[in-house]
């Protein structure tokens, strides 16, 4: 199954949304961050374990909004097209289920979003403070990714 | 075990004489256009401190033309910029976005010094000093 | 009385390798756990060379971190440097002509050279081989100088700049640049031969650190790694940025899967860029002048988002930029190919000898500055060690310098 009918039909299920794209033509699709493990799983399902991998997770801290937003960047294979799957969570407590078990690619991306940009992936042993950030900053308290850390 | 592939030119390396470039008894062969210690002229330069904020290291400081020294005209303010070659990462950032292409640029590598830290000296020396 | 019981004891060792020069200089902590001389378990404890770059992008303009990402990493900054350049002119709408697009292509390749010689010499010198080890990065002296020739800098060539690249070349330059890229071209063969043939590499990296295909793709990793393990990924082949669209290459894919399999895998891109290059020099487009004049450039970016995904020497190398119309980017997220490389790799030390730990570390072509760091543990302390990467590729023997003392 080509990449584009795995997301047509996680877009059929509800699953995503989709919304604009980032450039250069990476087409990003919104899920509810509830969902996710719904979602991976049936990616994996659908692609298969050897279809994508997640390049990378980008934690960024809306301010104005009162979120944070976080995007996977799954590449798919063999064609190697980056599609976005993104979420937002409340900046205050922000909390989402960790894939570590399902993909274990994801380790070093989760790990260093909670460090620089606090955000909880439950389930994931693995995090901790001071994976990135020196000691100094972190008992603080301080997360350095966010906009009003002073670092 | 056969004899390790690489014997030969173990060998050969062995009765050659040295790579190594026995510096500072012989010079490095340097390119002429290679980045290396730049500074600004006086003459060219308007003071205007553009350099100075587009520097990524914030090498630059914008200081005043000491008194000693005849500012030219075209400097109203009277501010030139001071290279900290201790910080400067020679990207030739400032060379490129000077509106005078004020900066004179060298291939000189050897920066290791106890004097020239800043480059205040070698641009003054563009400028005439005040005759008495 | 016959012998009916024995009693086993557990004799599990930590030996924690790194921060200081785990195989490379750079700092990451790596903590073996080993039994016997048995690896069960490897942790990765990262953190010793974090500089907070995100942090400091996003407090500068556009403009000062073009240079500022280029110093992520020495030996792949133009790599970052092109990549960011890239996601920033994806959002200003800015394309570079062609000739500026063939001499990025080249600046990337001949950074592709120097850095895959640089880790096969550091693989020779960890497995003890230093005349090999000497001997190649001699030869990697030439592509440094054609850098040089290329971009005025040895190793930072801040080489990169929205709308096309700050140096031109001409004829003269053209023809040094090919006479150093003949003369590398036959060494790189006659040190592949050396790595195909020579019973000491041989016998230390057959077989040693082999990864699956299937691991390779739930565990994120890219690059050469995934290569050699028959996953046939590559940016510049899927992303086409730049000339790699026009200039010929071949995505060299291979099978094994074992550290031997990565060197050599090396060894054969590092050849196919060297034609690269030559081809770039040969076929070089004159359609204007690649050098923009920075003066001039947009100052003001609109609000917008980029992504953009580059083949560096250690992967696939990706960045974010988000600007929101301020002269300052909002969001600037790198991931590095070390940073998925490195940290996911933990389980592919088990089963292996701790002699074979610094190779198969090594085989990743680690760039802490650019990942920024790891450790890996070894539980159950019965004792603790705390030694050299290159002695313990030596068996740990105590004999290689007073220095490096167990």
């Amino acid at each position: 199954m080509s990449y584009k009918d795995v997301l047509n039909k996680l877009v059929g299920e509800g699953l995503l949304t989709p919304s604009g794209e980032v450039k250069p033509h990476r087409l990003i699709y919104v899920f509810e961050s509830g969902k996710i493990r719904e979602l991976f799983t049936k990616l994996i399902d659908l692609a298969g374990v050897e279809g994508f991998y997640v390049s990378t997770i980008v934690g960024t801290d809306l301010m104005k909004d009162g979120k944070i937003r976080l995007d996977y960047y799954v590449v798919f294979l063999p064609q190697e097209e980056t599609i976005v799957f993104r979420t937002f969570l409340p900046r205050e407590n922000p909390e989402i289920d960790s894939l570590l078990d399902i993909i274990p690619g994801v380790l070093s991306g989760e790990c260093e979003t909670y460090d620089l940009l606090g955000v909880v992936f439950k389930g994931n042993p693995a995090l901790k403070r001071g994976f990135f950030v020196p000691k100094d900053v972190y008992e603080k308290g301080i997360y350095p990714l966010r906009k009003d850390a002073k670092v | 075990m056969g004899k390790p592939k690489i014997l030969d030119l173990i060998l050969r390396n062995l009765l050659s004489k040295p790579s190594t470039i026995e510096y500072p008894k012989k010079e490095t062969v340097i390119e002429p256009d290679a980045r290396g210690r730049h500074y600004a002229d006086l003459n060219k330069c308007i003071g205007c401190s553009l350099c100075s904020i587009e520097c990524p290291a914030d090498a630059i400081k914008m200081t005043p033309i000491p008194p000693e020294y005849e500012a030219p005209k075209r400097n109203p303010r009277k501010l030139y910029p001071v290279i900290n070659y201790l910080r400067c990462i020679y990207c030739y950032r400032c060379i490129a976005v000077c509106p005078t292409n004020a900066y004179v640029s060298t291939n000189e590598y050897r920066l290791a010094t106890t004097e020239t830290i800043y480059s205040d000296m070698l641009s003054l020396s563009t400028l005439p000093k005040k005759t008495g | 009385m016959a012998i009916t019981k024995i009693i086993e004891i557990p004799y599990s060792l930590e030996i924690p390798v790194g921060p200081q020069h785990p195989a490379l200089h750079e700092p990451l902590l790596l903590k073996v756990y080993a039994d016997g001389e048995e690896v069960v378990k490897v942790e990765v404890y990262t953190g010793y060379n974090h500089r907070g770059i995100e942090k400091l992008a996003e407090r500068n303009s556009f403009y000062r971190d073009i240079f500022i990402v280029g110093r992520v990493c020495g030996i792949c900054n133009t790599v970052h440097a092109n990549c960011y350049v890239r996601a920033l002119e994806q959002i200003l709408g800015i394309e570079p002509n062609n000739r500026a697009k063939y001499l990025r292509v080249l600046a990337m390749e001949l950074e592709r050279i120097h850095s895959h010689m640089l880790i096969n010499a550091v693989m020779a010198e960890i497995i003890g081989f230093e005349s090999l080890f000497m001997n190649i990065m001699l030869d990697r002296e030439r592509i440094m100088k054609a850098k040089e020739i290329l971009t005025g800098n040895r190793v930072l060539a801040d080489y990169m700049m929205v709308g096309g690249v700050r140096r031109d070349i001409n004829d003269e330059k053209k023809n040094k640049l090919l006479k150093l890229l003949n003369k590398t071209e036959e060494r790189v063969k006659y040190y592949k031969q050396v790595f195909m043939e020579d019973d000491t590499i041989l016998k230390r990296l057959v077989d040693v650190g082999i990864i699956t295909k299937t691991d390779v793709l739930k565990y994120s990793l890219i690059g050469p790694p995934a290569r050699a393990s028959g996953v046939k990924i590559d940016a510049r082949a899927s992303d086409k940025y730049d000339a790699y669209d026009e200039v010929p290459f071949n995505v060299v894919v291979k099978k094994e899967g074992d550290s031997w399999a990565r060197m050599i895998l090396r060894w054969d891109e590092a050849l196919e860029s060297i034609n690269m290059c030559k081809y770039i020099l040969e076929n070089l487009p004159s359609d204007g002048n690649p050098v923009p004049d920075e003066k001039r450039l947009p100052r003001r970016f609109p609000p917008g988002e980029a992504f953009t995904r580059v083949e560096a020497p250690r992967g696939e190398l990706t960045y974010y930029v988000m600007s929101d119309g301020k002269p300052m980017p909002y969001r600037v997220k790198i991931r590095t190919p070390s940073f998925n490389n490195i940290i996911n790799t933990a389980n592919v030390y088990l089963g292996h000898s701790i002699a074979d730990v610094p190779v198969i570390l090594v085989s990743w072509d680690p760039c802490i500055s650019c990942m920024e760091r790891i450790t890996v543990l070894d539980l159950t302390t019965g004792e603790r060690k705390r030694m050299h990467l290159k002695e313990l590729a030596r068996g740990g023997r105590k004999w290689v310098s007073p220095r490096y003392s167990i």
